[in-house]
């Protein structure tokens, strides 16, 4: 066998070679002295081209939350309508808001408390995030040992092509697998259907970096919403899946009340089929209107003590909020004030003129 | 959809917004189009979940270095946003520097060879890879161990010539 090819020692070590290529070059290295010399400088190159790479990579951030929720139908299916059906779906819609507003809140009251009073289930996305570097250190792992002495080590097949192969095979046999995982988070919010999969926003944006009020203007490419008169404290930047920019500006209303005023611009790509699910009523706010009163009234008593024995309860989740959307920008304002006052507030709210 | 996005997600999320930092070399532009990716995911189900998010991925960052020169001024206020404290400042520009000089010898690459070791150092296999480049499966090797070479040599290059410069 002639000498091996830098491009082969490569996929050699790289663990991608065929096992009967493998054996090929393992037979030549055992009797090679000048390629195996040239194996291990291609070893180090590999290993500086890797430490270099390490070099040049982004600072390490917390995994931003991410759930695949449950699934509704999308907002456009009403567009759809026929003419002649449509007062029928406007009784529909005028009834189902009703019974929610009627029953609603028990139900969500309910739920909240079952569901905080169950042992909190660690879920998938919050698992530890370093699996995704394990998985690649083994990997690594698994290709330095399968490819370091050629002559003691005969044919090895590379056993991390079968990994990944398992890897892809099995992430394609896991069909609606996000909506089976749904059923392990408490969603006070419609059943699930067919459709389109949404964001649960009841998870916490997670709150970036402070900005200044240009910064937010730029991200959301307009003025920001906030209520006129109190007081900016602190304008942030956020991130949610779904959304191409969210900043969230708090504000002082007295000295111990502090507001969240969200603004969030919706991902232009996801428009019409990233639904978020603590915004159901869509076609509704689509056009402009205030949500009917979507209170999440958490019932602090009923909830704390399991809450607390679990260990989690959020700040946010004794904080009640509303939401309307104003032109491009869903508007959420939330903080420890009812919701009616929240509502209220929410009407107020003005673009902040530089 | 066709196969658990969220798994996907938990293993992929990073890999991506790595693979898009090199190419954008701004980190919250990176996570922008990394989370744009995903988000363009769950509308669009794709078989392949994860080769699929790195093409989407790259074709985003195309586009976005197309629009960079029209936003530069935009961008050019972003980075005067103080970002942290004094005292990691120091710190902060010795990273800087490397990161710069990582970034130079990744731009002495042919788009093909940058690529490919992009890709290969964000976890993808060297069948992923061919199918993502167009290049035979074959060539992968020959193309990585090109992009290696090259990007150690450059980066020592600017290193030296750094030196020189500095007296």
């Amino acid at each position: 066998m002639s000498h091996v090819d830098d491009g082969t020692l490569h996929a050699y070590l790289d663990g991608e070679l065929a096992p009967a290529e493998a054996q090929g070059v393992d037979a030549h290295l055992a009797q090679c002295p000048a390629c195996r010399e040239r194996l291990d400088v291609e070893r180090a190159l590999i290993a500086r081209a890797g430490e270099l790479l390490a070099l040049a990579a982004p600072p390490e951030r917390e995994l931003p939350p991410f759930r695949a929720g449950h699934v509704k139908p999308p907002a456009r299916a009403w567009w759809r309508v026929r003419q002649p059906l449509a007062w029928a779906a406007t009784v529909v819609v005028a009834l189902g808001i009703g019974t929610y507003l009627g029953t609603g809140l028990e139900l969500l009251r309910k739920s909240e408390t079952a569901a905080d009073a169950e042992p909190v289930r660690p879920s998938a996305l919050e698992a530890p995030l370093s699996s995704e570097r394990a998985r690649r250190e083994s990997r690594v792992a698994v290709r330095g040992a399968a490819r370091k002495p050629p002559a003691a080590q005969p044919a090895v097949p590379a056993p991390a092509t079968p990994n990944r192969a398992d890897d892809v095979a099995q992430q394609r046999d896991a069909p609606v697998a996000a909506h089976a995982e749904g059923a392990t988070y408490p969603v006070p919010a419609p059943a699930p259907q067919a459709g389109v999969v949404s964001i649960d926003a009841r998870r916490d944006v997670l709150k970036g970096a402070p900005i200044t009020l240009d910064t937010a203007r730029m991200l959301l490419g307009r003025d920001p919403f906030a209520v006129p008169g109190a007081p900016i404290r602190a304008v942030y930047r956020a991130r949610e899946l779904g959304y191409s920019a969210v900043v969230i500006l708090e504000q002082t209303l007295d000295s111990s009340t502090v507001i969240e005023v969200v603004n969030r611009r919706r991902s232009p790509f996801a428009l019409d089929e990233v639904v978020v699910a603590a915004a159901p009523a869509d076609s509704l706010s689509a056009r402009g209107r205030a949500q009917p009163g979507r209170a999440r009234v958490v019932d602090t008593l009923a909830v704390a003590p399991a809450a607390k024995a679990a260990g989690r309860l959020a700040p946010y989740e004794t904080r009640n909020w509303e939401q309307r959307r104003l032109d491009n920008l869903e508007i959420r304002i939330s903080g420890p004030l009812p919701n009616d006052s929240l509502q209220k507030l929410l009407q107020l709210v003005q673009p902040v003129k530089p | 959809m066709p196969q658990d996005l969220a798994e996907v997600y938990r293993t992929t999320y990073r890999a991506l917004v790595r693979f898009l930092y090199r190419k954008v070399w701004d980190a919250e532009r990176a996570e922008d189009l990394a989370q744009e990716a995903f988000a363009r995911a769950l509308v669009h189900k794709p078989e392949n979940a994860r080769g699929w998010l790195f093409i989407v991925a790259a074709n985003m960052a195309r586009d976005d270095a197309r629009r960079a020169a029209r936003e530069r001024r935009h961008l050019t206020l972003l980075k005067a946003e103080p970002q942290q404290g004094n005292s990691a400042a120091e710190e902060a520009l010795e990273v800087e520097s490397d990161r710069a000089r990582v970034q130079a010898a990744l731009d002495e690459l042919s788009p093909r060879d940058r690529e490919a070791l992009l890709l290969w150092d964000s976890g993808l296999s060297y069948e992923e890879i061919a199918a993502q480049t167009g290049l035979a499966r074959g060539a992968i090797g020959t193309t990585l161990s090109r992009a290696r070479r090259r990007l150690a040599q450059a980066f020592e290059a600017g290193k030296s010539g750094e030196h020189v410069a500095r007296g």
